[in-house]
């Protein structure tokens, strides 16, 4: 396949590769045994899930009162974490859903990737509602289901019940995309692999053979999934923020949330794929694939979501004044002003300041500041859950019913602990699947190779029109 | 042939729809009331309405630059040559602001200055409040400032995109330069929309309040301009324009059509489904009034700008033919006309009633004027209390009132349901704007001329 | 196409544009091809080996409609006539309430259904062993794939001919 490409574009291969050296370099980290900065990886990400595990057996065994959650501040440390990944796992269906759509052919080097993160970035967060709950073996309860106590439904009204439809709803989904993308790429592993390893493919390959009528079905599948996967991604983080907007209390009921959660929840996704993409085109050698194209491409992204969430937040600052409404003012001069304003601080200099460093190019391709970036963007997001839930909580319409919160060691190793399970899950996958989508960037090589694009090309303009 | 010629035929239709609109102007102010109401909020909503699609029209090509979109290369010069009505916009909202000092037009009520004074009956602690920002002032510095940054960056996009034609060469330096300012112009534009959005069109309503408003309006913009592209380019299609524009292209701008009009229902249902659940009086007025007074309208908007394009755009192949997608688009054009109309009319229905309680007789609905007053003092009352519990009850209260002689006012001519007048007016300016558009695109090369992704361009396949 | 007892001729390719003037100049000859292999999607392949369009879209509208119908549905059932209760003030047909889950719902059926329907047509699932040509389909091979069950020698020499005209790399033959 060829067709017509600008020479304004990039390349998004280099080194000249081959379809084969593209399956080699790609195949070969599965293949071989794991090198020892993975290994180091692996220890500390399951060490931390070891504390996760204990973490959630403390609160499980001893209760809800391990935390610091009181009648004023209901929703503390959890939800922030709750809201806080499942906005993470946003940019893998984004990258691989909406990107597809806009035919944007560099995220052939990332989305495996990002499809992962957001299955373990969901799981990450679904631990939360269900820990939270307290008596975790009632948590049958908010399935609808015919059962002898009525029946008793659920409150189909409440947007937590909206929540658990969604959040089940996109993980069952996602999960079928990254299955779906990833069986042509386990029918490759399969056919290099021998012995035992060739029987596990050969269970994971569904029995792909690459026939053309499979294909495209294939590629039909991909589409549809990514125009449902769109919408769906949108209305996941809209009704989490539904959790809130629908609420009465200023601060959390204002119609912005929708559309601004999800800019936000693309903001830090895009962050963390950024971290966890310059970490594994170093370990894994796959620089040639995850290109500093790829790199400024995301950061362009994110200094655009990053913008979106900047001008919401001034929306809502100047909407609290013009309301003329006493307690939306206060609650926003409590945020500025109370006892959190260093969240509120962290969370502005975070997400809406540090990113304008991308309108330089030079910061834009740069690995260093990209990497710290991408930290700071993860913890101003986390701020801004924080600043939204546990500052609002704090100080509503009762004076007589402020109060404080502080996390105990039970919630930061909750916290902590859900970062391990998360690097856990990842490195496990980096080991047994491929890391990028080897089919589809041998489809865009012939267009985007550098030996075919950008300055270094042999062939300029490889326009076939009789292909078409 | 790369130019368009603008000939006489075209411009005397358009000449003579533009008359039609200035005719149907005239007869409405003919059997206006004394401050011309309905001819001023006819003038407000189509001038808003067209000016953000020459905004939105500038939004497209900036986002589209900033995305290395290549694929639409060849037709940009529509988008270029709509963002140009920018100015002939500004000199549209400048009547409005000269109104606005004049004392000529009542489509804000917190331009009444009864409402600041103190010892007047119509005095409103809240648009006190808001009064720093709603006055002649600012709205005069958003109408005038604002837009002169977008005419701005319309006319230098212009300028590299022209140059580009005679002195662009394969090092792309033009295109480079166009991609700074398309890139810096998009949060620019993402700021001040807002504020000029809240300034012209959410103070209308001007006790309500909804921070996704801005967003909400820019969405049924983008959707408008992208249905006018549409619409543009297969009529320059059937004059033999644009021969190498394929359903292919058409396909995509059917998608974005279909994407962007499920978009918009997103922010609508956000938007109303919040204010349902919260049922805060003071925000539930605003829908409470449209559902009640104008359900044709309400309801009208949603089928026309989901459900319809919804199951029309949905398949394949009706975003290929070209029939079925213009179908859409004037569909889609004519429900948005109609969602701003929603937007616009109920508050200045309502401003003009309260209003003319406080200018006595020579109105049609003098006999309103009691009832009026009451219910609007007991409101403001209630108002000037706080946001207490009991304040819901009082809102409710008010809106009752007010609710219940609207309805018994009944009918209301221009306001309850766009009538004859509106729609000519509504043609128009829209005639006008299409003529300003071909003006604009006949002083131009149809297709840019090294321009870095003609190729990609020409060669589109889905 | 019976498993296990197919005698296969198939060439192999090194790229896809060799490949597809190959498959075009099959079509010329009225040769039939049994199926066409590739290690990803070759764009133009499937107007030129006629492959009619792939119908499961029309399947996810079906399926996403009946989610949509079934939730909405249930909800309103449940909360109007099974156990109706006042949530908040609001009317016990609170249809903006129920649009969220019924919106999940539609995505949900409609995705499921899409995938569970492309492994069955397709004949694949979790285990499912096809029989496949050679290992190096998936790596950088294009292989085009004839039968030749009921092929005398003639046949065969044709399609030999055929690989070479067209610049097969290889020719091999196979029984799955």
């Amino acid at each position: 396949m060829s067709a017509t490409v600008s020479t304004i574009r990039q390349p998004l291969i280099e080194g000249g590769k081959t379809y084969h050296q593209i399956t080699e370099d790609i195949c070969t980290p599965t293949e071989r045994t794991p090198s020892t900065a993975w290994v180091i990886a692996f220890l500390f990400a399951v060490t931390g899930l070891a504390v996760y595990v204990f973490c959630l057996a403390w609160t499980i065994w001893n209760g809800i009162g391990t935390w610091d959650l009181n009648r004023t501040i209901g929703w503390g440390w959890d939800i922030t974490n709750f809201v806080w990944w499942v906005g993470i796992g946003h940019a893998g269906t984004l990258i691989s859903a909406i990107l597809l759509l806009f035919r944007q052919k560099w995220r052939t080097g990332v989305n495996r990737a990002a499809e992962a993160m957001t299955i373990f970035a969901v799981i990450c967060a679904g631990q939360f509602p269900l820990i939270h709950m307290g008596r975790l073996w009632l948590a049958f309860f908010i399935f609808p289901y015919p059962n002898t106590r009525g029946p008793l439904w659920v409150n189909f009204n409440s947007p937590l019940l909206w929540d658990v439809f969604a959040i089940s709803t996109y993980f069952t989904v996602s999960l079928l995309f990254w299955y779906t993308g990833l069986v042509p790429d386990f029918a490759t592993i399969r056919d290099r692999a021998k012995g035992i390893r060739r029987k596990l493919y050969d269970f994971l390959a569904f029995g792909w053979t690459g026939s053309a009528k499979h294909w495209q079905r294939w590629e039909s599948l991909s589409l549809v999934l990514a125009g449902l996967a769109t919408p769906l991604v949108l209305s996941v983080h809209t009704i989490v923020s539904f959790d809130f907007a629908t609420s009465v209390i200023p601060g959390w009921h204002t119609t912005i949330f929708p559309p601004y959660f999800v800019a936000g929840a693309i903001f830090s996704g895009f962050a963390m794929v950024q971290t966890l993409m310059l970490l594994t085109r170093k370990v894994l050698n796959l620089k040639e694939y995850i290109t500093l194209e790829h790199i400024e491409s995301m950061n362009k992204v994110i200094l655009a979501t990053g913008t979106i969430v900047g001008v919401a937040y001034l929306t809502e600052l100047f909407i609290a004044w013009y309301s003329g409404y006493i307690y939306e003012q206060y609650a926003f001069y409590n945020r500025v002003l109370g006892p959190y304003w260093w969240s509120y601080v962290g969370m502005m200099a975070c997400n809406v300041i540090s990113p304008q460093v991308f309108w330089v190019k030079k910061w834009r391709r740069s690995i260093f500041v990209t990497f710290f970036m991408s930290i700071f963007v993860n913890i101003g997001m986390w701020f801004e859950r924080f600043v939204i839930i546990a500052t609002t909580l704090a100080r509503d319409y009762l004076p007589s019913s402020w109060s404080y919160y502080t996390p105990t060691w039970v919630e930061i190793g909750l916290f902590v602990g859900t970062l391990g399970l998360f690097f856990t899950l990842y490195l496990i996958f980096s080991r047994v699947a491929p890391v990028i989508a080897i089919a589809e960037v041998k489809s865009i090589l012939k267009s985007s190779g550098d030996q075919y694009a950008g300055p270094n090309a042999a062939h300029q303009h490889a326009a076939h029109s009789e292909a078409h | 042939m790369n130019q368009f010629t603008f000939e006489a035929r075209q411009k005397a239709t358009l000449g003579g729809f533009m008359i039609l609109g200035l005719l149907c102007m005239g007869l409405t102010a003919i059997g206006d009331d004394g401050h011309y109401t309905r001819l001023w909020s006819n003038y407000l909503h189509n001038s808003v309405f067209f000016t953000g699609i020459a905004l939105f029209s500038l939004f497209i090509i900036s986002a589209f630059t900033t995305a290395w979109a290549g694929w639409y290369s060849q037709f940009k010069r529509i988008f270029e040559a709509y963002s140009l009505f920018l100015i002939p916009g500004l000199v549209l909202m400048l009547v409005i602001v000269a109104g606005l000092w004049g004392g000529m037009h009542h489509l804000y009520h917190w331009a009444d200055p009864n409402t600041l004074d103190p010892n007047s009956t119509h005095y409103d602690p809240i648009l006190v409040g808001k009064s720093s920002f709603l006055n002649a002032n600012w709205y005069t510095f958003g109408t005038l400032v604002f837009m002169a940054i977008w005419i701005f960056f319309a006319w230098k996009m212009r300028q590299i995109s022209l140059d580009e034609d005679t002195n662009g060469t394969t090092d792309w330096n033009h295109h480079h330069r166009l991609r700074i300012w398309a890139a810096a112009f998009l949060p620019i534009a993402g700021f001040t929309s807002a504020a000029v959005v809240w300034q012209w069109v959410m103070s209308v309503d001007s006790h309500w309040y909804s921070t996704l408003f801005a967003w909400y309006c820019g969405a049924s913009w983008f959707v408008s301009a992208i249905a006018l592209g549409i619409m543009s380019l297969a009529w320059l299609k059937s004059k033999g324009y644009y021969e190498r524009v394929s359903s292919e292209h058409l396909h995509d701008l059917g998608k974005f059509l279909f994407a962007f009009s499920i978009f918009w229902t997103y922010l609508w249902f956000s938007q109303f489904m919040l204010i349902w659940y919260g049922n805060n009086g003071e925000e539930t007025v605003y829908f409470f009034e449209r559902m009640n007074n104008y359900p044709v309208l309400f309801y009208g908007n949603l089928a026309i700008n989901f459900i319809l394009p919804f199951f029309i755009l949905m398949r394949n192949d009706t975003k290929r033919k070209y029939g079925t997608l213009i179908f859409a688009s004037i569909l889609v054009l004519f429900g948005h006309w109609l969602d701003f109309f929603l937007m616009i009319k109920p508050g200045v229905l309502h401003t003009k009633h309260e209003m003319s309680g406080h200018h006595g007789a020579g109105h049609g609905d003098a006999g309103h004027h009691g009832t009026d007053h009451a219910a609007d003092a007991g409101h403001h009352v209630a108002d000037a209390a706080g946001h207490g519990a009991d304040h819901a009850a009082d809102a409710a209260h008010g809106v009752a009132e007010t609710a219940a002689h609207h309805a018994s006012s009944a009918f209301e001519a221009g306001f309850s349901l766009p009538g004859l007048l509106e729609v000519g007016t509504f043609l128009g300016f829209l005639a006008f704007f299409l003529y300003m558009f071909l003006h604009n695109l006949s002083k131009a090369n149809l297709e840019p001329k090294n321009e870095p992704y003609l190729g990609e361009s020409y060669h589109h396949h889905v | 196409m019976k498993k296990g007892a197919n005698e296969v001729l198939f060439g192999l390719y090194d790229d896809e544009e060799i490949l597809l003037k190959a498959v075009k100049q099959a079509k010329n000859d009225h040769l039939d091809i049994m199926d066409v292999y590739t290690p990803f999607p070759v764009h133009g392949l499937d107007p030129i080996l006629g492959l009619s369009e792939s119908r499961l879209h029309v399947a996810g509208f079906i399926y996403g409609a009946i989610g949509c119908l079934f939730g909405f549905l249930f909800m309103t059932w449940v909360f109007t006539r099974d156990w109706p209760i006042i949530f908040g003030g609001k009317p016990y047909f609170s249809a903006p309430a129920f649009i969220p889950i019924t919106f999940e719902l539609t995505v949900l059926f409609a995705a499921v259904g899409m995938v569970v329907t492309f492994y069955v047509i397709c004949g694949m699932g979790p285990g499912t062993i096809n029989p496949t040509l050679d290992d190096r389909i998936t790596d950088d091979k294009f292989c085009i794939a004839f039968n030749t069950n009921d092929a005398n020698q003639d046949a065969i020499d044709r399609l030999k001919g055929f690989f070479s005209a067209t610049g097969a790399s290889e020719v091999n033959t196979k029984t799955i």
